[in-house]
């Protein structure tokens, strides 16, 4: 009899498991064909329901519940960022919470079994009664299965599940043997709808088994958006062609700047009027291309790389959860957890621009995101988030757009920075040369990006780099172009070129490489850029420009040879010979004009 | 050995959604109660945002297929009806041979009724003299009409889903010992469907008839 009660404790922390905690199925269980049921495990037999692997925490459960007459309590909790820094609710009082992160736990479902036996009761051998217990065990388990996907909470699983997308909630699990009945507030109890399933079996008179729920009614209270959205959608239209929606929509920026804060963010930007792009690919890209594209209204900032720095400490404790945090927590793109020198280039930087404050991007952090969302099964490890802490991929932005108000917006804002920055830099640079020699200094960066780089796979390295061509012409190519579009502008005739550009960037670096990889692909992109503000680009900037008349389509002509830097050498140097042939065209002509007039 | 019977809160499904609704709830019982060795299969609701959990075993889904599509043929005889569908276990009890012959007696031990009721728009009713201002005025408000009763049926569904559970898990004695038998299936089970030779439906014809006036008749 006690060997039933605790297959069955195991079985049913199985199946909540399996329902709940999307990060305990790192692959997506593969379609298993009934017809290899011969191949079950003989543990996985019980109760005659067949679930898969077991995750190995089960193994544990033996030896953690020493009484089998203790409940179990199985409590799934949401783990989700609040915009609101300051509201930091942490009700298990570990530290998670604690890390200025603003990370909110919230029980959403507390399941207990409980095996309820006074006693030492003559266990009756009796086999018929144990089949019957049996039997009625069985019904329970399936009852609790079916139960399980009913709830509210089986949704966010889902979405969590998806691995399509990442999203900067998570649902983690806690698995306790006492009731802990003060962890939940008197308000959140109220919330809770209690379940209980039905009468307790009676397994052996006169004990029972009693299985019951607490869940939360409703979980819309929180803001479950996912972070990054339509990545899905993107990649598929993106096969490497030049022709897809985000770069048509792209002609028309010239309708403003300002960018569309995010709406569904809980970052309260002063917004400018929305930024309307004409056609839109999806709603949620097209607004995170209006991310990509917006004049960057000035956000009050608490100073982003100072956020980002506190942001990306934050990774490093949260590694050692049992339950991955790795959506939220790589998200902060620049996490300087690895090297500070990210943090400190942007500060760097920063004078270089206007003085404008830029507010974060959130847009590169999705990208980020996106890339932990596939890097969410790997160990999560402090040198995962070096990578991955390299400037975000600005055209994730795109994606940003329907994400969930709750990532930081301070980590947002910083993005958003960043992206600007960069955007300015593009507009900065006119010389192919320059463009070249951003390339150059590109690879020669910091080892991170070239581990980077050579941490993800090659194919998709290479990928991105190819893709990564952006014609700044009208003729957008669909690259990958994994540079952070932020749209600096500088020059105000030049912004819609860059809103055009960032905003292909975005579209194009979205699909551009699958998950992992754009992020480097992006951090590359944001290096780049970082690289071409510096002073001496701009001098060169600044006498070129002053040579031709045709100054700006110069400057966009150039600023787009410099988006193409990271792409390739061959690339840059191609284009450097057909900007050079270009200028000694021009120059042709003024000296032969200059020569006529003369002559004449 | 009593007969657990259970009655399914009524739910009001469109003809395009019979199929889903129908299958969701016939395989969320099956599944109960195939107390067999098991690998559930989920499955997403196309049209609801709802997932059951269906028992696996090919056969069975062939099984409840042809039953749907036979229903949605009566259905499609009749239109605007309500209908019930019976779902009942049993237990396969050999009688003795008496001087009939040998019958093989079916003792139902559980009995679910899915109670639906299949509304159609009206613009789709031709049989009736739906002139065209009633179409113009379900057209118009039919699409907020159509959502309104899409959110109410998925709540109802689930609410039906729950009431599955709750009564598997409630009556659990009257369940008999799991047979010794291979496969999923530990029950035996039928599935009935209002047949045609329902006596109404005569009476509905010849309603029917009266209304459109047959040609014959009203000569």
């Amino acid at each position: 009899m006690e060997q039933i009660v605790s297959q069955f404790l195991l079985k049913c922390l199985h199946i909540i498991l399996n329902s709940r905690i999307p990060s305990l199925h790192p692959i997506r269980r593969s379609t298993v064909e009934p017809g290899s049921v011969s191949r079950v495990r003989k543990s996985d037999r019980w109760f005659n329901l067949l679930l898969g692997d077991r995750p190995s925490v089960l193994d544990n459960l033996n030896f953690w519940h020493r009484n089998l007459t203790d409940p179990m309590i199985v409590d799934v909790i949401l783990v989700h960022e609040v915009s609101n820094s300051s509201s930091v609710d942490n009700l298990y009082g570990n530290s998670a919470a604690s890390r200025g992160g603003g990370s909110v736990e919230t029980v959403i479902e507390r399941w207990t079994v409980h095996y309820e036996s006074p006693q030492i009761s003559p266990q009756a051998n009796d086999s018929l009664s144990h089949k019957k217990a049996y039997k009625k065990l069985i019904v329970l388990l399936r009852a609790l299965y079916s139960q399980m996907r009913l709830l509210p909470a089986y949704r966010i699983f889902r979405q969590l599940h998806s691995a399509t997308q990442s999203y900067n909630f998570d649902i983690i699990y806690k698995v306790s043997s006492f009731s802990d009945p003060f962890t939940l507030t008197r308000v959140e109890q109220e919330m809770m709808d209690e379940y209980m399933f039905s009468t307790p079996v009676e397994v052996v008179p006169p004990g029972h088994i009693s299985v019951s729920v607490s869940f939360r009614k409703t979980l819309s209270d929180f803001n479950l958006d996912p972070s990054t959205s339509l990545i899905p959608r993107i990649i598929s239209d993106y096969v490497g062609s030049p022709a897809t929606d985000p770069l048509r929509s792209f002609p028309s920026s010239d309708k403003g700047l300002q960018e569309m804060p995010f709406p569904s963010r809980g970052t309260r930007l002063p917004s400018p009027s929305p930024f309307q792009r004409p056609q839109s690919w999806t709603s949620g890209i097209h607004r995170g291309a209006a991310f990509g594209y917006g004049f960057p209204p000035t956000y009050g900032l608490p100073s982003p790389p100072d956020h980002f720095v506190h942001r990306a400490q934050s990774y490093r404790p949260s590694v050692q959860r049992t339950t991955s945090f790795d959506d939220y927590q790589l998200s902060p793109p620049f996490s300087p957890a690895s090297s500070p020198s990210p943090p400190g280039h942007f500060l760097g930087s920063n004078p270089l621009q206007h003085g404008r404050p830029r507010p974060g991007s959130a847009p590169v952090m999705i990208p980020r995101q996106v890339a932990t969302g596939t890097t969410r099964y790997a160990t999560p490890s402090s040198s995962d988030s070096n990578r991955h802490s390299l400037p975000p991929p600005s055209p994730r932005s795109t994606r940003l757009d329907n994400s969930s108000q709750e990532s930081p917006s301070g980590i947002r804002m910083y993005k958003k920075q960043e992206i600007s920055r960069t955007g300015e830099s593009h507009l900065g640079t006119t010389s192919p040369y320059t463009g070249h020699k951003i390339m150059r200094d590109n690879r020669d960066d910091s080892g991170r990006f070239s581990g980077l780089l050579s941490s993800s796979d090659s194919p998709r390295v290479g990928f991105s780099r190819s893709s990564s061509r952006l014609s700044f012409q009208d003729d957008f190519d669909d690259g990958d172009f994994s540079c952070p579009f932020d749209v600096d502008d500088v020059d105000a005739s030049d912004s819609p070129a860059s809103h055009n550009l960032e905003g292909k960037r975005a579209s194009e670096f979205a699909p551009a490489s699958p998950m992992g990889t754009k992020s480097r692909d992006a951090a590359v992109g944001v290096l780049v850029h970082m690289l071409r503000t510096a002073p001496p680009l701009r001098q060169d900037l600044s006498c070129y420009t002053s040579q031709s008349g045709k100054t700006e389509q110069d400057g966009g002509i150039a600023t787009a040879s410099g988006f193409f830097m990271p792409r390739k050498t061959t690339d840059g140097l191609e284009e450097l010979r057909s900007y050079r042939e270009m200028k000694d065209l021009l120059l042709s002509k003024s000296a032969t004009r200059v020569f006529t007039t003369e002559e004449a | 050995m009593n007969c657990e019977i259970c009655q399914l809160k009524e739910l009001e499904v469109e003809h395009y959604e019979i199929e889903e609704v129908l299958r969701c709830i016939l395989h969320t019982i099956i599944f109960h109660r195939a107390l067999g060795l098991v690998r559930p299969k989920e499955i997403d609701l196309e049209l609801f945002e709802i997932t059951y959990v269906q028992c696996g075993d090919t056969e069975v889904e062939k099984k409840i297929d042809e039953k749907i599509e036979q229903f949605i043929c009566w259905v499609e005889k009749h239109p605007n009806k309500k209908s019930q569908i019976c779902l009942s276990f049993y237990e396969v009890k050999n009688k003795q041979a008496s001087w009939f012959t040998n019958k093989i007696e079916r003792l139902y031990w559980e009995q679910w009724y899915i109670n639906l009721n299949v509304v159609q728009q009206p613009k789709m009713h031709s049989s009736k003299s739906s002139n065209s201002k009633v179409t113009v005025e379900s057209g118009e408000d039919s699409h907020e009409d159509r959502s309104v009763r899409r959110t109410t049926l998925e709540g109802s569904l689930r609410d039906v889903l729950f009431q599955i559970i709750k009564f598997v898990n409630d009556k659990k004695d009257h369940v008999p010992p799991i047979p010794n038998r291979e496969g999923v299936i530990s029950f035996p089970y039928e599935i009935t469907i209002p047949s045609s030779s329902d006596s109404a439906f005569g009476m509905d014809m010849i309603k029917r008839m009266l209304q459109t006036g047959h040609p014959t008749m009203l000569s």
